[in-house]
């Protein structure tokens, strides 16, 4: 066994041996002690990214497959940890999103909190999600899941204001709600299928009942749908994003939902390719639905960061659009669609995380976030306003930046598989979000300067701070300026991990090849590098006969 | 002051049930036990204490290690997959025969460090919400003084005394 796959246990030990340390040596200490775990806490985060491209190198650029199985116990029985360039990609995007957030927070988190054991929870909820992106098990994805959960739940309720209390109980009850029915969605793979194996899920799933398909796609739609805040199901994120310090939030935007698009991705591609084609009508109007209530709830909001977390909601939507048109293509490539999701992603999760840091740092100078009171920001901050305002555009999808290459691909091919209506519904929504960031940037940096609090800021006197907080905004500035003047290269690259993504046959070969073989199962007719796409698997399920698994 | 029965009982279980915890913890590779199911036992044993001896005592005792225990187990069971890469894969299991003058022959692996990760955190975590639960059944608890409680502190228990976090609770009230 290579040492490359072992590689994959990385970015899950190295948070958490971090934590421990951190926890273990927890006792001894008062300030200096924060400031230890501030070092540690930026070491893991650096060693993490470091670790993270040299998976990605391998698996999105190389397009190599990684299988890690723990202690070398084979596919059915032992844990399976799985990275390609998919799960690599949203790595590294975490891996970028989690240290560029972390000197803001070191700047803008109390003492009081950080006692309260801040810096490990930080890399808890980093192991947590990426535990998730590397999870080749239904149940160990459930369990990373929780992982993550109960950091967030912490995160987001530490300090203990009533308000972070109230937000709270609504997010963990929502979100407690979506593991059930994942709980149920995985029950019902066991009970039906005999394994929570990923791959023997998506092996055996072509075979089994068209109620079982049905019933586990749409529980587990029901599961990462509301994980990732879409149409119906997102009332947790509004209800608690604004609440808990700005650091927290800006981590959140940038890596909660992404864990439910992620498992979107990866379950509509490897476990029910065809009903991508099947439940294209809903899962496009769930997608424009999506992006219309996120964007026009945006403009009733009253503070910065509500109307953000309502654009977080909106761009899920476009995310899911591209993922809906993932297997159709007129003139363009099958997988077309996927990638255009993909690069979408990564922009949006750069760009969002800047935006709300940026947002956030307003609402520590001004001391409030309310539009109506605060304004005149540009004349002490240029820095500060020249940032937000290229960060918006950015979101609002302007050229250079990254905005306008992710939307254009996918506008592309929306109109290429003559998907007017939704096409037409992204664009309004690509308008209204100009419209609420040009509202913003207004109140908040433009006109005669108001500072609702009569209390001077902490951070407007300190300048390491202020340093601290801006560096990481101009930097994923940067970074989504140069995905988009580089725009060609990345969609190239985008395209290759949604093509690999979408090859199931070798998704479940690298998992467990010895199945595969024992059972003389191959499910070619899934193979959907090609053209070519069946829209039915009945033909599959009446020439193989009985199942090669015992029944139940 | 707890009841006589108590304190008796106390005397004679503790000892019982952190040797059964030990039992457990090592059986646990091949029969069932194992690191979870002892660490709940000897938590089981430090609940006694408090309900036998008071919170304070127990807290004054032990509490200020249990964020240390969480996060040495953590760093042992992490370890033991770190170990399982000198037999090339994360996680794999490495053993070791060990001659013991008395019992003889011992296996000894990097399972079993494992399990004792496992217990370490499951022993600390469960009695700190042991504690904490004890701590907020008192406050409860009307005062004859009607003065809120002075130990109402978060569950990160660096600071023992608590004291930066009263102003907070009082101010809440």
């Amino acid at each position: 066994m290579a040492l490359n796959a072992n590689l994959l246990a990385a970015p899950v030990a190295a948070p958490l041996l971090t934590a421990a340390l951190i926890l273990l040596f927890a006792r001894w200490g008062g300030r200096t002690l924060i400031r230890h775990q501030v070092a540690l806490t930026a070491l893991a985060l650096c060693l993490n990214l470091g670790i993270v491209l040299t998976l990605f190198y391998g698996a999105a650029v190389q397009g190599r497959r990684f299988v890690l199985q723990f202690g070398n116990w084979t596919a059915p029985f032992g844990i399976t940890a799985y990275g390609d360039g998919l799960s690599a990609t949203l790595l590294l995007m975490t891996a970028i999103v989690a240290l560029a957030v972390y000197p803001f927070a070191v700047a803008t988190i109390d003492y009081h909190r950080a006692r309260m054991g801040f810096h490990p929870l930080y890399l808890f909820l980093l192991m947590g999600v990426n535990g998730a992106f590397l999870s080749g098990d239904l149940f160990n994805l459930y369990v990373f899941f929780e992982v993550l959960l109960m950091a967030s739940f912490v995160l987001l309720t530490i300090g203990a204001q009533p308000a972070q209390t109230n937000s709270g109980i609504r997010y963990v009850v929502l979100n407690l709600l979506a593991s059930t029915v994942f709980l149920v969605a995985a029950g019902v793979a066991y009970g039906t299928l005999g394994s929570l194996n990923m791959a023997q899920i998506a092996e055996r799933l072509p075979l089994a009942a068209p109620a079982v398909r049905t019933v586990f796609a749409g529980l587990l739609m029901v599961a990462f749908g509301s994980k990732a805040a879409l149409f119906p199901l997102f009332f947790w994120l509004p209800a608690s994003y604004h609440t808990p310090p700005p650091a927290v939030t800006a981590l959140f935007g940038g890596l909660l939902t992404k864990v439910g698009i992620y498992t979107l991705f990866r379950s509509f591609t490897l476990f029910f390719p065809e009903l991508l084609l099947s439940w294209q009508p809903a899962l496009l109007t769930i997608a424009g639905a999506t992006m219309l209530v996120g964007a026009l709830g945006a403009l009733a909001q009253p503070g910065i960061r509500r109307v953000l977390s309502f654009h977080i909601i909106s761009h899920v939507g476009f995310i899911l659009m591209g993922l809906a048109v993932a297997l159709s293509g007129n003139s363009l490539a099958i997988g077309f669609g996927l990638g255009a999701a993909i690069l979408y992603l990564c922009h949006h999760m750069i760009i969002k995380t800047a935006l709300i840091m940026a947002g956030g740092a307003v609402e520590l100078y001004m001391g409030s976030d309310r539009l109506a009171s605060i304004g005149g920001l540009v004349t002490r901050q240029p820095l500060l306003a020249f940032l937000f305002f290229m960060a918006s555009i950015s979101l609002a999808g302007v050229p250079p930046f990254s905005g306008f290459v992710s939307k254009l691909s996918l506008l592309q091919i929306t109109l290429d598989t003559h998907h007017w209506v939704v096409s037409g519904v992204s664009l309004f929504a690509s308008l209204l979000t100009m419209i609420n960031m040009m509202r913003l940037w207004r109140e908040s940096f433009w006109g005669d300067y108001s500072r609702p609090s009569r209390v001077p800021s902490r951070i407007l006197q300190s300048t390491i701070r202020q340093q601290l907080m801006l560096i990481p905004v101009g930097a994923l500035v940067l970074l989504s300026l140069g995905l988009g003047i580089f725009g060609e290269r990345a969609f190239n690259l985008t395209m290759r991990v949604a093509q690999h993504a979408l090859d199931r046959d070798a998704y479940i070969e690298a998992v467990s090849p010895s199945t595969l073989h024992s059972s003389g199962l191959r499910s070619g007719a899934f193979n959907v590098t090609g053209p070519k796409f069946p829209d039915s698997s009945t033909h599959l399920f009446a020439s193989l006969g009985e199942p090669p698994w015992p029944a139940r | 002051m707890p009841e006589l029965y108590l304190r008796l009982l106390n005397r004679i279980l503790t000892p019982l049930l952190l040797l059964l915890a030990i039992y457990l913890l090592l059986r646990g590779h091949n029969l069932p036990g194992g690191g979870f199911i002892a660490g709940l036992m000897a938590a089981a044993a430090f609940e006694l204490q408090i309900l036998s001896r008071g919170h304070e005592r127990v807290r004054r005792s032990i509490g200020p290690y249990l964020n240390s225990g969480i996060g040495l187990g953590l760093a042992i069971a992490i370890c033991s997959g770190f170990a399982g890469l000198l037999n090339g894969v994360f996680f794999k299991g490495l053993w070791f025969d060990l001659h013991v003058p008395l019992l003889g022959e011992l296996a000894v692996g990097t399972p079993v460090i494992f399990d004792l990760g496992v217990f370490l955190v499951v022993v600390s975590v469960a009695t700190s919400y042991l504690l904490g639960l004890s701590r907020v059944s008192d406050s409860a608890a009307p005062n004859p003084d009607g003065a809120p409680s002075p130990e109402l502190s978060d569950s990160f228990e660096t600071d023992p005394t608590g004291v930066a976090d009263d102003s907070r609770v009082r101010n809440k009230r």
